[in-house]
């Protein structure tokens, strides 16, 4: 290991002192003229690089109908290029146009057999589905399975993967720092010439997903459905992972209609972090990157939320323990009253001193309480508290406890201690997320994604640690009204007749 | 903390297998060479070497033992103003009886929750938070851990707090009866999820008896007392069964002292280290299935493996890559997701690093109408691996992702030291991080086809399947002897 015992000027942060404020982060920034956005901060700590690419798309840029999207096209993104993944890909093209033809028939056929009126034959759909799985294995003959992925594994390359948010996509691999031309290469080369190959199986992959996380998950039932009822309008109200009709149905061409609008250089922000020179990491990216045009910028969504009409509630039946989900519509980033929130969510319930914990969990009452402000989100969303109710106690003992909760912070100022308390917890973890390089890359990338200049991550800080008591009654008078409310609770279903196995069991 | 459940990940949930150790040189070019265009472009390229060493103590940390033979592993890191001691202590259920199961957890719970003799639990969160430090203790299944985060001007405080944690946890009523609560709660919903159901009941097929295998259950933990903790923890934690590992933004000779000052009167303890229940080397074919009202099939299956002494476990780990460790690249996962579209998450793991024999198994979610599909194609994966040796390039894409990606185990202080200290704690050869890489690279086609003969058993196969039986495919009866596990409310007062 190489060692050093003190980072210089040149390093990661400017350390002159034990306090946050006085850390400086040594970010480079440089944008290509294609509008492509970079950001290095040289980590000379360990010879390893950490990489994080975010496109400014997520399933709220979907449109009714095709949920997933954003996410199926994610999946894509790995099954290769003109040049990657492929033995002959001017032989694949004729196979994957006469799949898609295929693929319409036989969604058309599928449609049919909803109805009883229509005519559909099933004997039709499966034999459209046989001829596009004999396509499938055609094509199979010039396919090199998963060589993207293979490639990065064979170098060293770990925390390899990729995720679709709400508000963005992002992919991201850590590589041992003298590989960082296969990363622009490779990355360049899928935005640049993607295939989405292969893709008929994979949009059963992403079922299976939604299966996993949504179907059979409690927690995964209870934020669809919370989500769900909070967002009437608005694209936020729908699972990433897509609703189950549409993962079915979403066609190959629209996934690739959706690639085409939204991954675009400009509509890219990279953040590389780690043992490696800015001025190189700059001219690799130039070379990989830079000759893909620019496009014009994608339309922001224009459907907002409507004012709320009053109170959402909803049972969610699973047989599973109770939980609850309480959130109430809140507002987006860029929003000074976001770091009041932040702090908020803090003082109720991060760490053993905080209110929630002590009057939940140290009450034994709940097995566990969180919360969360917004965060980095494009639209206004809403704040959220959660907690599970301990044998004995209920979802509606929970409720009574936040809601008092939240009217003590309405109605006197929190404590200078409690205050301050947070202060020093949000100067501490600013400096422990320096501890991770791929941490960093993602906090600077996120931030100039979302604001324009990733400096905007230091000037939040700032404002949380301004943020007063006074502020803290304001913006909770401002938020926390029943009519902004939505709950959502995990019950179990009814049972028919109670049954009863007294033999020691599981 | 929100925005976390919303994102959807596209890999494998499994990740990318278990690494172990070695240094780090650019790849040998693939036997056949890519068939791609963009391949060979790639395989063009020159990576400069990377200079690196794996650490070893002495010349990249400091190890010393105090009197009462508290040891001690020192690695000063000035890059940002923290500081940081993980203690590993030598205790764990794996040592509790039957009787007592929940024990180890709840003195690991209750030693922090409950406050110290000199602050209760309420003084002690207030020191800890107001200064954003934290302290947390946890005993698992083969060792106890503490840890102690603080900022570097908080030095003295924080190891002054975590030495009382340590050595005089009042162990508070409240905060047991608490704690007892909790874990009733868990029992309680243990059944939530199939993904627990399937790794806990496997884990119990395969282990029986023995505490790998054991279920937690309300029976034992609510006759759990406080002398009962306080017992535990006064034969239990002595500085001798104790191993601190020390990083962050610090100056060695006063943190010496201050350690000295905080654990030197610790008494040392005679009690010899307690002796391991041994695994019992049988198997338990069959198919145990657990009927849940659930559209997706959860499978796990497999049997006993290895060991973290068997030679063998380099080969091991290249063979389990090629079949499923190896996310995406492996055979499994290749055909069951990527050809057939049948799981989100599909794979095997082999453990290798385990203090006495560990487990082999395949995994796998799919549709309640695709579940014998799957299953059979796993299955064949399985016998293949055995029946042929592996080609050149899944020999060559195993070896050179373990070997590249070592560096990854040595990126930060806390690591290294981590990585050095639990070589101590587990007493392996010291040599162990050094001659890794050299071990990878000596497996051969041969030897991987050999181990995936030698401890892959087809025919000793454990099916734990969590499942709703009308809607599968097929007869699980095929597999062999259907054992049903009834699920009934786990906690029954």
């Amino acid at each position: 290991m190489k060692r050093i015992a003190i980072l210089t000027l040149s390093a990661l942060v400017c350390l002159s002192a034990a306090q946050a404020k006085e850390i400086e982060l040594n970010v480079k920034r440089k944008v290509l003229p294609n509008g492509m956005r970079i950001l290095v901060m040289e980590n000379p700590t360990a010879p390893v690089v950490s990489t994080y690419m975010r496109y400014n798309v997520g399933s709220v840029d979907e449109k009714p109908c095709i949920t997933d999207t954003a996410h199926l096209l994610e999946h894509m993104m790995f099954k290769g290029t003109h040049t990657l993944g492929t033995k002959n890909f001017d032989a694949e093209k004729p196979i994957m146009i006469e799949i898609d033809r295929l693929a319409h028939a036989w969604e058309a056929e599928k449609a049919k057999l909803l109805s009883p009126y229509a005519g559909g034959s099933q004997e039709k759909a499966d034999a459209l589905r046989d001829s596009i799985a004999a396509l499938q294995d055609t094509q199979k003959e010039y396919v090199i399975k998963d060589e993207l992925w293979g490639l990065y594994l064979k170098n060293g390359g770990t925390g390899l993967n990729a995720s679709t948010g709400q508000n963005s996509t992002q992919y991201y691999v850590q590589l041992p720092k003298n590989r960082l031309e296969l990363w622009a290469y490779m990355e360049a080369d899928r935005i640049a010439h993607p295939v989405l190959r292969e893709y008929y199986s994979e949009r059963d992959v992403v079922y299976e997903e939604r299966r996993l996380r949504t179907e059979n998950s409690p927690t995964g039932k209870l934020w669809e459905q919370f989500n769900a009822t909070a967002f009437l309008a608005h694209p936020y109200g729908w699972p990433v992972v897509g609703w189950a009709a549409d993962i079915s149905t979403v066609m190959r061409e629209e996934v690739e209609e959706f690639f085409i609008r939204y991954y675009a250089p400009n509509n890219c922000v990279v953040g590389i972090v780690g043992d490696v020179k800015a001025e190189e990491v700059f001219a690799l990216c130039e070379k990989y990157f830079g000759p893909i045009p620019s496009q014009p910028p994608p339309d922001p969504v224009f459907t907002s939320e409507p004012e709320p009409a009053g109170e959402k509630r909803i049972e969610v039946e699973y047989d599973a323990e109770p939980s609850v989900m309480i959130g109430y519509m809140a507002t987006q980033l860029g929003d000074p009253d976001q770091a009041v929130l932040q702090v908020i969510s803090s003082v109720l319930t991060d760490g053993r001193t905080s209110r929630l914990y002590k009057r939940l969990v140290d009450g034994k009452i709940a097995q566990n309480v969180w919360s969360g402000d917004p965060g980095l989100v494009r639209y206004p969303d809403v704040f959220v508290l959660g907690a599970s109710p301990l044998e004995g106690h209920t979802c509606l003992e929970i409720e009574e406890a936040v809601y008092d909760e939240l009217d003590k912070l309405k109605q006197a100022p929190v404590s200078a201690w409690e205050l301050e308390k947070v202060r020093n917890q949000v100067e501490a973890a600013f400096i422990n997320q320096l501890n991770s390089n791929t941490g960093m890359a993602s906090r600077v990338a996120s931030w100039e994604m979302m604001t324009g200049d990733w400096n905007n991550l230091v000037k939040h800080r700032d404002a949380t640690l301004a943020v007063s008591a006074d502020d803290i009654v304001r913006v909770a008078t401002k938020y926390f009204e029943k009519k902004r409310r939505t709950v959502a609770t995990l019950v179990k279903p009814a049972k028919s007749e109670e049954v009863t196995k007294p033999q020691a069991s599981r | 903390m929100k925005k976390l459940a919303l994102i959807i990940v596209a890999g494998v949930l499994v990740g990318v297998p278990q690494a172990f150790g070695q240094h780090g040189r650019g790849g040998a070019p693939t036997t056949g060479g890519p068939q791609s265009e963009g391949g060979k472009l790639i395989a063009s390229f020159e990576y400069p070497p990377i200079e690196w060493q794996v650490p070893a103590v002495g010349r990249d940390v400091t190890r010393y033992e105090m009197g009462n033979g508290m040891v001690v592993y020192l690695k000063e890191d000035h890059t940002l103003p923290e500081f940081r001691i993980n203690a590993m202590i030598r205790c764990g259920s794996l040592y509790e009886p039957a009787e007592q199961a929940g024990l180890s957890q709840l003195v690991g719970t209750v030693m922090r929750s409950g406050g110290t003799e000199k602050l209760n639990p309420d003084s002690l969160n207030v020191a800890l938070e107001f200064i954003a430090a934290s302290i947390e203790t946890s005993i698992g299944s083969e060792s106890g851990s503490a840890s102690l985060y603080c900022l570097s001007k908080d030095i003295e405080t924080g190891i002054r707090l975590f030495a009382d944690v340590l050595r005089r946890p009042a162990f508070s009523q409240d905060k047991l009866d608490l704690a007892k609560e909790q874990i009733r709660k868990n029992i309680k919903g243990r059944n939530d999820q199939p993904g627990s159901i399937v790794a806990r009941e496997f884990d119990h097929v395969v282990y029986g008896n023995h505490p790998w295998g054991r279920i937690l259950e309300w029976e034992t933990v609510k006759q759990i007392t406080r002398d009962d903790l306080v017992a535990y923890h006064a034969k239990a934690l002595a500085p001798n069964q104790i191993l601190l590992g020390v990083t962050g933004d610090f100056n060695s000779g006063k943190v010496k002292k201050a350690l000295e000052k905080a654990f030197g009167d610790w008494k040392k303890s005679a009690q010899p280290a307690p002796a391991r229940p041994a695994v019992a080397a049988d198997f338990k074919p069959g198919v145990y299935f657990i009927e849940r009202d659930v559209n997706q099939t959860n499978i796990r299956f497999g049997h006993l493996g290895i060991d973290n002494k068997n030679e063998d476990r380099y080969a091991v780990s290249v063979m389990n890559f090629i079949l499923g460790g190896g996310s995406f690249n492996s055979r499994m996962t290749s055909k069951v997701r990527s050809d057939e579209g049948l799981a989100y998450s599909v794979g095997t793991r082999y453990e290798t690093g385990s203090n006495d024999l560990g487990t082999f198994y395949a995994f796998c979610q799919t549709k309640s109408s695709t579940t014998i599909k799957a299953l059979d194609l796993m299955k064949s994966e399985v016998d293949r691996i055995r029946q042929a040796p592996v080609s050149d390039d899944e020999l060559e894409m195993a070896k050179d992702s373990y070997i590249n990606r070592y560096v990854f185990q040595f990126t930060s202080a806390n690591q290294i030291v981590g990585q050095l200290m639990s070589l101590e704690f587990d007493d392996r050869p010291r040599d162990l991080l050094e001659v890794y890489i050299a071990k990878v690279r000596a497996v051969t086609k041969e030897d991987v086809h050999r181990v995936a003969q030698t401890y892959l058993h087809p025919d000793k196969v454990s099916y734990v399947v969590v499942g709703k039986k009308a809607e599968l495919d097929g007869d699980l009866a095929t597999l062999g002897q259907i054992t049903a596990i009834e699920l009934a409310d786990p906690v029954v007062d």
